[in-house]
This record gives C-alpha cells, structure tokens and sequence, in this order.
C-alpha cells in the first residue's frame, strides 16, 4: 500500500484522528507521519497510553496555556463576572458570559463533552427532526459566509457540525427503535445494531 | 394473594429520572443571583407552569418555610435534589401531586425541570420534562445559542442541558466482584455509574445511578436510547448473575437473604446503615419470588424510612437513637401490612 499523502514511499503507518466525532483514518508513509506529528507536537506514537496523556499534555502546554493566559483579562460587559473569578466558581454568571469568554469556553468545551456543536432540541417547542433541519440550515447558510471570507478553519468546523446533523437526521428518518435490551454496539452512540 | 402492577424491569431498575436545566436568558446567574432576582425567577416559573395544561396539579415549595426533616424528605423520595438546599434562603421547587414532575428553582441553574417514574422508562421521564419546558420556554424564553444549545451556569451541562439517570439494585454483580468491570464498561460508553448512597466505593443497599456525561453534541433522543440500551444490558447481566447464584446452592441464597427478612420483623432498633444491607437481601428475595412483597411498595418504605422522612413521621425533632426505634417500629408495621395485602 503507498501512502495516501505523498503517493509515492510506502505506506508504514496508520493514522486515525477523531475530530468532533468526525473519524479520518490515512495510511501515511514515515516521512509523511513525520510531518503529522510536528503539527500535534510531543505526541508518542509507539505507545497508546502515550498518545493520550500527550494529546492532553500538549494542549495543556501551548496553545491551552496562551488562551488561558490571554483569558485572564477577560470581563463580561454584561454581569461584571471575569474569566478568574469564573476559574474559582466553576460557574458563569449569565448568557453573555458565554459570549465574552468564546474562546477559552471553546477550548473548555471541547475538552468536557468532546464536542463544541449543539445537537438537540431548539426553543419553541419545535419537534427534534424539525429542530435539527433548522439548524442545518443555518449552519450551511454560515458555511457560506465563511467560505466567501476565506475563513477556512471555521468552514471546516461548520462542515463537520453540518455533517454531524444530517447523520442524526438519516438515523431518526429511518426510524430506528432500539428496544432497552438489545445489545448497543462499539461507540455509544447508541446506534441501532444489525438485530433490528 | 395480592395482584400488583410492576414497572418495566422494575426487578432491578428502580427509577428512571431526567433532568433539563435552564435558565431565563434576561436574568443573571446562579453566581451573581441577588435575592430579587431569585425572587422574580420564582414569581416567573410559577406563573408559567400553573398557567400550563397541569399547572393545578402543582404545589409551590419555598425551602426557607419548611422545616429540615421535610426538606430532607423531598431529598430522600428523589424530588429534589441535595444541592438545592444549598441555597435554601432563595430556592424553591414546584412539585406535581403525583410526584412525577417537579421544577426545582434557583439551584445551579434558574429553572431544572425534572420527570421521575419508576423501573426503566427513562422515554416517558424525559417526554414529561420536555413537554413541560417547550410549555415554560414559551412564555418567558430560556437561553439559549445556536452553538452551544441551552446556556447553563455550569459549563458541564450547556447544550441539551439533559442528564438522565436510573437508579439500579445490583446485589448478585455487586457480590461477583463485578462492578470493577461495568464501571469501566459504561464509562467506554460515555456513561458514569456510582453509589448512590454511602461514600467512596462503599455502594449501600448495592444502589447505584448510572448516568450520562456529555450534555453538548448529541441529542436528547440519542442520550436517551444510550443509557436505555445500556441499562438493559446490565438488567440482563444482573438477571444472569442472580439465577447463577440461584443454580449454585438455591438453600444457601434463600436462607441468606431470608434470615434479613427476620431480623426486619423483629428488631428493636435499626440504623439507616443496617437497614439499607436488609432491604437489599430482601428487594433480592422478593424479586426471586422468594419473598411474597410487592417491589414498589418495598421500595417506598425504603425512602419512607430514611432519616429526614421519619422525622417529618415523627413529627417533631428526634434523636438517633429514636429514629433507630421508630425505624424498627415502623419497619415491623409496615413490612406486616405489605406481605398482608
């Protein structure tokens, strides 16, 4: 097998990375794999439980410390509450909190619940389908928005949270039923299994 | 003999509860909460709920006017929770006559609507909540981003703002030494199980709660079926293991779980420690058909003798030593009438 990236050494390494759920698996060459592990630096490859803590080190390291440090100045316009006092109660202190302190919550966020988009219900009292199509909507709405301001990044984000929403979508339009004592498969995701 | 309805999986599962917190979108947070603001919180939920379909069924709770032993009654019969009492001078709950929904109000969060039945119906738990919070958010809007989904004081729980728990008796995998390995095993699947009553690993009555985690990413619907389908995966491990135990020396179980059934009828006085060890050995015999009591009547004196509900019993401020007495005494009337009907 060659390398996916450079199509041209042989392929000696698999490379699985996980990205809001989203799963990109590439069978990389020695060189290609060197460069993958310069952009999530300090990474073991030759051992799991190595890969782990240094994925969580290296968050904690560099780009973790720069926006907790660049968080420290952080106040909401709103309710007075600063991202330190948010630090020592583990709370906020009101709906633009969320908004004052995007960036760090971001991080936060994603490092709680593996996850930065939501994907249940909106207010209303919309049914979840509908729900769901709605937010599609404005998130490929947003997606256009990105791409037109060469916001690649953020484009990436919405695709992945688009392709997220229209996964769920297709599982609930083919309604699927898992009674509570069939076996759930591998992810939790609580998909349906092939006994139904 | 007696007839009685029993909830499904009700042999393990002892309730299923749901969770959705919220938050009014114009107000502060728990953080920065004057009292006037909590009491508007109030004022605005209350209003809410009773102008809903069943707001007649509902009963305004201010914590401040009860006395401790009712407060910890609402506790011990799940419906409120302990950390509402942290804020007992602003905090209130709103509870449903039947006990199935209540609205706890100025705990972490503004408004946490919640549905409670028993056995493994963690659907119709959470279509009570749900249904009762489109009913609420369309009066007085909660918060809410696109992005993060409802906006809670915690970041832990922003998004569906849901956490969804059942409570499950698991004496025969307690007794394999097996928990070990179902911790693990739930916690591959997003999911976290604990003791719900004592501290550390020490689980009394072998009650635990198994719970979600996540609350941003995935939706209502999905969490739902996760924790159904694992829950019913570990009814059936817990099923397996009890008629293993059964199969190995069936005399030896019963005379063990049995002997507890004793000790019940006949003491003069009973910690809440001991008790719980004894209502194990007997929800276990009376699910083996060992034991002719109805479950959902056992699992009610369970709560009803839990140290804040005697007192409320009670009626007045009681020693230790007298809730162990008035345990045992209404351990032994109750037990009587249970096994009569």
């Amino acid at each position: 097998m060659m390398c996916e990236d450079c199509g041209i050494r042989p392929a000696k390494f698999h490379l699985m990375t996980i990205i809001n759920g989203d799963r990109v698996e590439r069978n990389l060459c020695p060189s290609c794999m060197a460069r993958h592990q310069k952009q999530i630096p300090g990474i073991d490859f030759t051992n799991l439980a190595g890969i782990l803590n240094s994925i969580l080190e290296s968050r904690g390291n560099d780009e973790q410390e720069q926006i907790d440090a660049e968080a420290q100045s952080c106040v909401c316009e709103q309710c007075g509450m600063t991202y330190v006092e948010f630090q020592k109660c583990g709370m906020l202190g009101c709906a633009n909190c969320y908004q004052a302190f995007k960036t760090p919550l971001t991080s936060l966020l994603q490092r709680v619940h593996g996850n930065t988009q939501h994907a249940g219900r909106v207010p209303g009292g919309a049914h979840n389908g509908t729900s769901i199509r709605m937010n599609i909507d404005r998130l490929k709405q947003k997606l256009q928005r990105a791409v037109a301001d060469e916001e690649y990044e953020q484009a990436a984000r919405l695709r992945d949270a688009i392709r997220a929403l229209n996964m769920q979508l297709e599982r609930k339009d083919a309604d699927i039923k898992v009674r509570p004592h069939e076996r759930i498969t591998t992810d939790g995701e609580g998909e349906a299994n092939d006994n139904v | 003999m007696y007839e009685y309805v029993l909830a499904p999986e009700q042999d393990v599962v002892i309730s299923s509860r749901v969770r959705l917190s919220r938050n009014y979108e114009d107000l502060p947070f728990s953080p920065k909460l004057t009292h006037e603001y909590a009491e508007e919180v109030i004022e605005r939920t209350a209003d809410a709920v009773f102008k809903t379909e069943s707001g007649a069924a509902f009963t305004l709770l201010r914590m401040g006017e009860l006395e401790e032993d009712a407060r910890s009654r609402l506790v011990e019969h799940h419906l409120i929770s302990y950390d509402l009492l942290k804020f007992v001078n602003r905090s209130a709950a709103m509870v449903s006559s039947a006990g199935t929904v209540t609205v706890m109000l100025n705990e972490e969060d503004h408004v946490r609507i919640q549905g409670l039945l028993p056995g493994l119906q963690l659907e119709r738990s959470a279509e009570m909540a749900l249904k009762l919070d489109e009913a609420l958010g369309a009066q007085y809007p909660f918060a809410f981003d696109h992005q993060w989904g409802f906006l809670t004081a915690c970041p832990a729980n922003t998004g569906t703002g849901l956490r969804a728990s059942v409570i499950l008796h698991l004496p025969a995998i307690s007794a394999s030494g097996q928990m070990g390995a179902v911790m693990q095993t739930v916690a591959k699947l997003g999911l976290t199980i604990r003791g719900l009553y004592g501290e550390g690993s020490e689980a009394q009555g072998n009650l635990y709660q198994l719970s979600n985690q996540a609350t941003l990413g995935r939706s209502e619907e999905d969490v739902i079926r996760a924790l159904s389908a694992a829950s019913g995966q570990i009814v059936e491990h817990e099923r397996g293991m009890r008629e293993e135990t059964e199969k190995k020396d069936m005399l030896q179980l019963q005379d063990r779980l049995m002997r507890s059934w004793g000790e019940l009828m006949y003491a003069r006085l009973m910690t809440a420690k001991e008790f719980m060890r004894r209502y194990s050995d007997i929800r276990y015999a009376a699910s083996m058909g060992y034991l002719h009591a109805p479950l959902p009547g056992l699992d009610t004196l369970m709560m009803d003798v839990q140290p804040g509900s005697l007192g409320v019993r009670a009626g007045k401020l009681i020693s230790p030593r007298e809730s162990e007495i008035l345990r045992a005494k209404t351990l032994r009337e109750e037990l009587t009438k249970l096994v009569a009907e």
